[in-house]
Parts: C-alpha cells; sequence; structure tokens
C-alpha cells in the first residue's frame, strides 16, 4: 500500500472525526496573509486553520516587511517532505513571496492540506487547509510519526477548523 | 533542511580558512557598499533589500551563517555589525571563534531571537553591535 493510501478518509490506523462542516465560506477567494513581528521573532500564517469548499482559491500574501515566505504543501515532491494532502491532489509550492507579493491556488479534491513556510518550518509556521463540500463528514488528522513534534504542534486541530471555520494565532 | 546543513558545513569549514583581512577593516564597511568580498545579502538570498529594524544588509558568503553581517542606513552610513548563530549550534560541541568584527567601535548591544530566514533557515539568535547610538537605531526603522 503506498503511504498516502492510508493517510486520508479514514483509512489504516487514523482517528477519524464524524463532524460535519459547520462553516464553509462560500465562493470568493480565502485570503492567508504570512506575518511576523517586526525582528522576526514570531512567525505565522494568518489565519493558519481555514475551512473552504472544492473549487475554491486560497490566496497567500506577505504582510511581512522584513522577511520572505513560502507557502508549500507536504509533498514528496517538496523538499522530499512526508506527504500530508488527499490522494489526487496536486502538490504546491508558492517558491519565495518577498512583502506585498502573492500565490494562489485552487483546490479541488476534498480533505485536508497542510503546508508550511520553507524556511519558518522549524518555527513552527505551518498552516492547515480543510476542503469539504457542505455537510461533507469523514475527516481524518495525519497520524504523528511523520514530522517532529514541534512542527505537528503548530497544526489546528480538523475539530477547531470544522467547528469554527477560520482559526487565527496569537501573534 | 538539508541546504542548511550544506550551507552551514560550507559556513563552518570558511570560518577556519577566512584570513584577517588585509587592509583596514573599519574602511572597508564603513560606508555601502562595503569592499569584496562583502556581498548584498538580498543577491543572495530571496530578501527585502531593505530589512526594517535592520537596515541594507551585506556579507561576504564565506563566512554564512555566522557572519558578520555589516548593515547600513538609507543614508550608506555602517549602523550594525550582526552576528547570526543557529540555536542548534549553541551547544559543548561547536564554538564560533575569531569572528570578524569590522564594524569599529561599538556602542551598544543587541541580542535577541529570530525565527529564521532565507539563509539561515532555522531558529537562531541575531547578535547585533550598534556602531550608533541607541537613538540611531531610528534610522533604519523602517
Amino acid at each position: 500500500m503506498e503511504r498516502r493510501n492510508f493517510l486520508w478518509w479514514g483509512g489504516g490506523m487514523a482517528a477519524v472525526f464524524s463532524l460535519s462542516p459547520r462553516l464553509a465560506i462560500g465562493g470568493s477567494v480565502v485570503e492567508i496573509a504570512m506575518q511576523g513581528r517586526p525582528d522576526g521573532s514570531k512567525v505565522w500564517f494568518d489565519p493558519y486553520g481555514v475551512l473552504i469548499q472544492p473549487g475554491q482559491t486560497v490566496r497567500w500574501t506577505n504582510k511581512d516587511k522584513g522577511n520572505a515566505h513560502t507557502a508549500t504543501a507536504y509533498a514528496l515532491e517538496n523538499y522530499d517532505h512526508p506527504r500530508r494532502m488527499p490522494e489526487g491532489a496536486k502538490p504546491f509550492d508558492s517558491d519565495y513571496l518577498l512583502p506585498d507579493e502573492s500565490f494562489e491556488v485552487t483546490l479541488d479534491v476534498p480533505g485536508l492540506y497542510d503546508y508550511f513556510c520553507l524556511p519558518h518550518e522549524l518555527s513552527g509556521m505551518v498552516g492547515r487547509i480543510v476542503v469539504a463540500a457542505p455537510e461533507q463528514t469523514g475527516f481524518a488528522d495525519y497520524p504523528d510519526g511523520d514530522l517532529n513534534a514541534e512542527i505537528i504542534a503548530g497544526f489546528p486541530a480538523v475539530t477547531d477548523i470544522l467547528a469554527r471555520g477560520s482559526l487565527q494565532k496569537d501573534e | 533542511m538539508t541546504r542548511f546543513f550544506a550551507f552551514a558545513a560550507l559556513a563552518l569549514a570558511s570560518l577556519a580558512a577566512t584570513p584577517v583581512l588585509a587592509h583596514d577593516p573599519a574602511d572597508a564597511v564603513a560606508t555601502n557598499p562595503p569592499d569584496a568580498p562583502y556581498q548584498k545579502v538580498n543577491t543572495l538570498v530571496p530578501l527585502p533589500e531593505f530589512l526594517p529594524g535592520i537596515g541594507e544588509l551585506f556579507v561576504d558568503p564565506a563566512t554564512l551563517p555566522a557572519g558578520p553581517f555589516v548593515a547600513y542606513n538609507h543614508d550608506g552610513k555602517l549602523v550594525s555589525t550582526i552576528y547570526m548563530i543557529p540555536l542548534s549550534r549553541m551547544n559543548a560541541d561547536t564554538s564560533f571563534d575569531d569572528l570578524a568584527a569590522p564594524g569599529g567601535n561599538v556602542d551598544h548591544v543587541d541580542i535577541y531571537f529570530n525565527a529564521g530566514h532565507p539563509g539561515v533557515e532555522e531558529p537562531h539568535e541575531h547578535i547585533v553591535l550598534w556602531h550608533v547610538p541607541v537613538a540611531g537605531e531610528a534610522s533604519v526603522a523602517e
């Protein structure tokens, strides 16, 4: 079995949550800002957890005047990282975005997409997107063993994204 | 990650072999642009040309990631010398000895955490030797 085959839709050892999305952002492009403190001591995606519908577009914009950021999907194709996106979904990588630059991607395959900022992954700058049709259920978290604990701790819980639709971190 | 370690290995090897500059280091870096082998950081890695709170940054690539980096204000005046030390290398088996100090007199020092950026892609400390008074930091605030 390919590794990715058991990472999604309730397969294998992943825990399955039978929650249906309460809130799905409809229609427009969903904006995610890449943020940082002026001294660079903390960096983050804002929001770092979002719920969207299949076919919806996500746009990342670097709002951090003193740094460069990326939005890079967890996938073997991206710097040999473990795959954390639905089977059949195409990995994305924004490459480095300087201040005020943007990158967008349209996500069609339902499921859980985890992504990171290349120069800031070790500082926990990671994010999660849940792509789900209204009332869709069966979302599973990924197993924890593929990334170190500091990175894992940076992801919002799937249940929180489904419940609230959009999650922000404290600065 | 692999990129960083390759980067760091190159830097450490280079540190051991870096000769003392043959001429007055203060003159070499006093104004923007500094003499070779310093290069503008944003031509080496994807970063803004002017970094708020730091200024326009130059480094000898052979000394990465530790530096020294030298930073200039909008008027081209040297304001600080900066070292960037990865937290992972602040341990019993690593030391950074004899780092160059090209900027001359030091007015005061700031040490603060940085979450990372292209070039030093892991959490590290910025050790900033300011060559201007505290009030002079405003010249690189934005």
